[in-house]
């Protein structure tokens, strides 16, 4: 089975990979504000957020239930449900999407926790080839450094303490960082990654990504909303009600 | 004693295992009996003096209640619903049906994959999505399968739950009211249960006669299945029934 769905949609999907720490967030989100700055319509999804399937999530990594076998199933149902839901009617509309983690993420942790890569990567069949997938290459000791300024504590399943690799959470987070990138290295020729030098000054990476996902936008769906200021303006108005309405709609999609 | 076997790769933690128990699997659509069989079966086999546990899908710690909420909403693609119900499946296999087999038990289950295999092929899922998913799932000792038509279908669900969304399939056909997709649904999901029962080598069951006498059919095959449990020394054995008999392998 091959580790995509090929199918030529007129949207175009952004994706960006690496392990905690190696700023991937930081650099989606500021290209996500300068594309929304140029006008273009961006649907962003992040890694464990469907609405239908996250709670199950959360109960198993709350009471330990997770087993490799299961942290790997219910990672794929929140991803199916969001392809489904989200992703793939953005992208035949035509709009631009951007993921904080793919499938990558789910064959690199898997595979750590020894569950077979092609049996991982059939049940992904489903997923969009994206257009762009950027990995942020960080040295384990940067990574650590920058995460243990931020987050003192370290969370049973992402300092990979399931796996019995260390008793002490700091020394298992690093063992299991280690791991992981080990599986990312591998997979940047297998799956055409772009890498990223996630030690670069960030102005230096973002100018660098911008400059790779440009050439890819044209004939991307524009949002036709125009601006509001603009509106304002023609129309003589202060916009006394336009943040409440902003915030209403943002509940009503949250 | 046997060996742990599965449809596909071992799953990690679970290779090379032998357990003493046995897995009887009851397959067969909705309404078709499987509960009440079940019931009869567990309560025999207890008075035989095995120990016996049953299950069921959504019966996971796990994953069980947030399927049910999920079902509520209808809001739900094949792909989503077919993994949620994976790690339902995964974590009973893991927690409940592997451990009782260590422990010597008969393992009475109400639907497997095959059920989830059946529904997912009428919504149009490939089936070599679904038998790769699936290559986790332990090969059961027996799967009985319940067969019903359509037919004689109708008077059993009308005089029990009634329709249901599911099991209608009104999450995926159009039609003028509920009782045609239940009998376009139906139809078409018996098909998918009939070719996997010839393809897995069911004992298929003709369940439109009376429950005792389709209770009798069910002891009849499952009486081989338990005879040798118990004799068997500390040390693997080869089983008594000749391994062709058994379901196969590989989907």
């Amino acid at each position: 089975m091959t580790p995509f769905r090929d199918e030529e949609m007129p949207g175009r999907l952004f994706i960006v990979e690496g392990i905690d720490g190696s700023g991937k967030s930081t650099q989606l989100d500021l290209l996500h504000k300068w594309l929304v700055s140029q006008g273009y319509l961006v649907v962003f999804s992040e890694w464990n957020s469907s609405p239908i399937v996250k709670g199950t999530t959360k109960r198993g990594k709350k009471r330990h239930l997770l087993s490799p076998m299961s942290f790997s199933l219910i990672h794929a149902a929140d991803f199916a449900n969001r392809v489904h839901a989200q992703i793939l009617p953005a992208l035949y509309a035509g709009a631009i999407v951007l993921a904080d983690r793919y499938t990558y993420t789910a064959f690199a942790r898997d595979a750590v926790r020894n569950v077979s890569r092609t049996w991982v990567q059939g049940l992904y069949s489903f997923a969009v080839r994206p257009t762009v997938a950027f990995y942020f290459d960080v040295p384990l000791d940067e990574s650590i450094r920058r995460i243990s300024e931020g987050r003192p504590t370290f969370k049973y399943y992402e300092a990979g303490l399931d796996m019995g690799l260390a008793d002490d959470a700091e020394e298992s987070f690093r063992q299991y960082q280690g791991l992981i990138q080990k599986e990312y290295e591998q997979m940047i020729d297998e799956f055409a990654l772009v890498r990223m030098d996630a030690t670069e000054p960030l102005v230096t990476q973002q100018k660098k990504m911008r400059a790779i996902v440009q050439p890819h936008l044209e004939a991307v769906m524009r949002d036709p909303g125009g601006s509001i200021h603009e509106a304002l303006r023609e129309a003589g108005l202060n916009g006394r009600y336009i943040d409440e309405a902003i915030s209403k709609r943002r509940d009503v999609q949250a | 004693m046997s060996r742990l076997k599965f449809f596909g790769e071992p799953p990690p933690g679970l290779e090379g295992e032998d357990f003493p128990g046995r897995l009887i699997v009851i397959e067969g659509t909705d309404g078709v009996g499987r509960s009440t069989h079940i019931a009869l079966l567990k309560e025999w086999l207890e008075d035989r003096g095995f120990a016996v546990l049953d299950t069921g899908l959504t019966r996971s710690e796990l994953a069980g209640p947030g399927i049910k909420r999920a079902k509520q909403g209808h809001t739900l693609d094949p792909f989503t619903l077919n993994l949620f119900y994976a790690t339902d499946f995964w974590d009973r296999l893991e927690r409940q049906i592997v451990p009782a087999l260590r422990a010597g038990m008969v393992v009475l289950a109400d639907r497997y994959v095959f059920s989830l295999i059946a529904r997912a092929a009428v919504r149009g899922v490939a089936l070599e999505w679904m038998e790769n998913l699936y290559g986790f799932a332990l090969v059961p000792d027996k799967v009985i399968y319940l067969d019903v038509d359509v037919e004689n279908l109708l008077p059993r669900v009308l005089g029990g739950r009634g329709f249901d969304h599911w099991e209608s399939g009104q999450d995926f056909l159009r039609g003028p009211d509920v009782y045609h997709t239940f009998v376009e649904y139906q139809t078409r999901l018996l098909f998918e249960f009939r070719y996997l029962a010839s393809r897995h080598r069911f004992a298929v069951i003709d369940a439109r006669r009376p429950i005792g006498e389709v209770f009798r059919s069910i002891r009849f095959e499952i009486d081989p299945i338990i005879a040798t449990m118990g004799t068997e020394g500390a040390h693997p054995q080869p089983r008594r029934r000749p391994a062709k008999r058994r379901v196969a392998a590989t989907p």
